[in-house]
């Protein structure tokens, strides 16, 4: 039996872990939202200003369930922690901006075209953590509890005792990202099946 | 237990596995010269296919290897709902539609062979060949399905020629995997097709053994390979270990080998530090070029091809060690039996994942 110990939402304009708001979109700021969210948060990671949104979006949602869940450093070793991900646009988002590079800004750009693979997010969340793990990123047709299900199944049966699992869409001015913690015991947590990561994933997931 | 055959091969060298075979076991190259290929008009090395023109080269090649898979097993097995596809690419039809790469492509494959299940796409940059047969293996162990078919393709576009134009890591001649003189990579365009199977009897041709393995992360850097090969280091520990496989046992290594000068020389520290710098190892991007995300998959059905034909292929390219331990890299095609091969690949984003495919 596993668990859904965490998890956070991250949308247009709100943020939240566990059911509860942590940041909501600042119009007036002249901080695009991913950094109002960094800055708020108090993260300290540079390399963060580098990222593409794809990758600023998992590391500010895997970062918010290290906060739920601090546990999670120490108690799994450094290749118990499996990352499985999806989406149904890949990498387009960034895609986009990398051929806008060549066919309108002069030049291909190197530090576009290094994030223009989806796994690319899984990379930077492994190296801040120093998570030697198995990585997966999927692409899917829409967000599909069963998937997850299925593929932690299998993970854990193969040595990985916890998993980091995320949907993570983001297309334009679109941004639908879901991140959760799976792990093998949690009193008191909601148990992993079909209906309750359902419910905690939202509707507007399941029917976008 | 899982079975893997009915392998598929399309690329510069042919458009079945038979021709396949013939070019590689004559050491033939696909790397061609392509005239204002370049971001620039340069003139490029690229392992491309000819006279290949089709609204999307991505669906089509799919298409074809799908159908050439339908002709080598039971005719019932790709349409049941015990039977899942499972394509690996990087950039899907992004030539078409760059917001939609792998969803009409894999809708084309449903509709064209009446798939009972949608497709599951898994892109992990360069080791998604590897990585698929794996969740495939998985898949098939656990019993979710009783078969899965995996199917490896990229096609060469603007966007991945500029893209590693931009980095500086495409090679200025065919690229020459573990050899001194390497200096980037080739890249290459095909599918690669295979059946994992819980079922022996479903093939027309004796298959053979897959014995999953681990995918390992480098925690290093998103485009640059580790300086001490943790991660690929790690992966093929993990495959060997849950199969109680040793090293000794290793009769090749179908090394991923992309000839740039960084991957190359992680590669030789990570199977020097396992204790596998004896066996006898190639790449065979010399022959295919870098086909990113079919390259696991066209990889690992030449190198069935290998075990089947009882012939160590030479590693084409390479001439002189150019890595800082040395491997036993195949230098002459020679007749051996192999009945245990190890696949590893290694790509953008940390990613390594090996496995290995056993003769019955």
């Amino acid at each position: 039996m596993s668990f859904i110990t965490a998890y956070c939402h991250l949308r247009e304009n709100v943020c939240s872990v566990n059911g509860e708001l942590v940041a909501t979109l600042d119009k007036s700021s002249e901080d695009a939202w991913f950094k109002q969210i960094y800055k708020a948060q108090e993260f300290v990671y540079p390399k963060f200003y580098k990222m593409d949104t794809l990758s600023q979006a998992g590391y500010l949602a895997s970062e918010l369930i290290k906060r739920a869940a601090p546990y999670i450093v120490n108690d799994y070793a450094d290749d118990e922690i499996a990352l499985i991900f999806a989406n149904k646009s890949s990498s387009a988002d960034t895609d986009l901006r990398f051929i806008n590079s060549y066919e309108h800004n002069g030049a291909p750009s190197p530090s576009l075209f290094v994030y223009t693979l989806p796994n690319i997010v899984l990379g930077e969340i492994a190296i801040l953590n120093k998570w030697y793990g198995e990585n997966m990123f999927a692409v899917l047709p829409k967000f599909t509890p069963d998937f997850f299900l299925t593929h932690t199944q299998i993970l854990f049966s193969t040595g990985s005792k916890t998993a980091l699992c995320g949907w993570l869409e983001i297309l334009g001015d679109k941004i639908h990202a879901f991140l959760f913690l799976i792990e093998q015991a949690g009193t008191g947590k909601p148990e992993l099946n079909i209906e309750n990561l359902s419910n905690i994933a939202g509707p507007e997931i399941i029917h976008n | 237990m899982s079975y893997i055959g009915a392998e598929v091969i399309i690329s510069p060298l042919g458009e079945t596995t038979e021709e396949n075979w013939r070019a590689l076991s004559e050491n033939r190259s696909g790397i061609t010269k392509v005239n204002a290929a370049g971001y620039n008009d340069e003139n490029l090395f690229l392992g491309s296919i000819q006279n290949h023109a089709a609204e999307s080269r991505f669906t089509a090649l799919t298409i074809r290897a799908l159908s050439q898979i339908a002709e080598k097993i039971d005719r019932n097995v790709l349409s049941s709902e015990r039977t899942i596809v499972i394509l690996s690419s990087t950039k899907g039809a992004l030539d078409v539609n760059v917001t939609d790469q792998f969803q009409s492509p894999a809708a084309m494959l449903v509709e064209e062979f009446k798939l009972a299940n949608q497709p599951v796409v898994i892109s992990n940059a360069c080791i998604s060949g590897v990585l698929a047969i794996n969740v495939a293996g998985n898949l098939v162990k656990n019993k979710i399905y009783d078969h899965a078919v995996v199917i490896g393709c990229d096609v060469i576009s603007d966007f991945v020629v500029y893209g590693f134009q931009s980095l500086f890591a495409i090679s200025d001649q065919p690229c020459k995997p573990f050899d001194a003189a390497r200096n980037g990579i080739t890249l290459g365009e095909g599918c690669g097709a295979v059946v994992v199977s819980a079922e022996k009897s479903i093939f027309s041709e004796s298959p053979l053994h897959l014995l999953t393995g681990s995918s390992a992360n480098d925690a290093n850097h998103i485009s640059g390979p580790s300086r001490t090969g943790e991660g690929l280091f790690r992966s093929i520990g993990k495959t060997l270990n849950a199969n109680q496989i040793s090293g000794e046992e290793i009769d090749f290594i179908s090394a991923h080998g992309t000839a740039t000068v960084f991957n190359d020389e992680m590669e030789a520290i990570a199977f020097d530090r396992a204790g596998l710098s004896h066996i006898p190892l190639n790449s065979l991007k010399g022959y295919f070029g870098h086909t990113l995300g079919a390259a696991g998959v066209i990889e690992t059905v030449a190198s069935m091809q290998m075990m089947r034909n009882s012939t160590l292929l030479k590693s084409v390219g390479f001439g002189e060690t150019g890595t800082s331990r040395s491997l036993n890299i195949i230098t002459e095609n020679r007749q051996k039996e192999l009945n245990t091969v190890l696949k590893t690949a290694s790509g953008f984003g940390g990613g390594n994942a090996s496995l290995i495919i056993r003769s019955l």
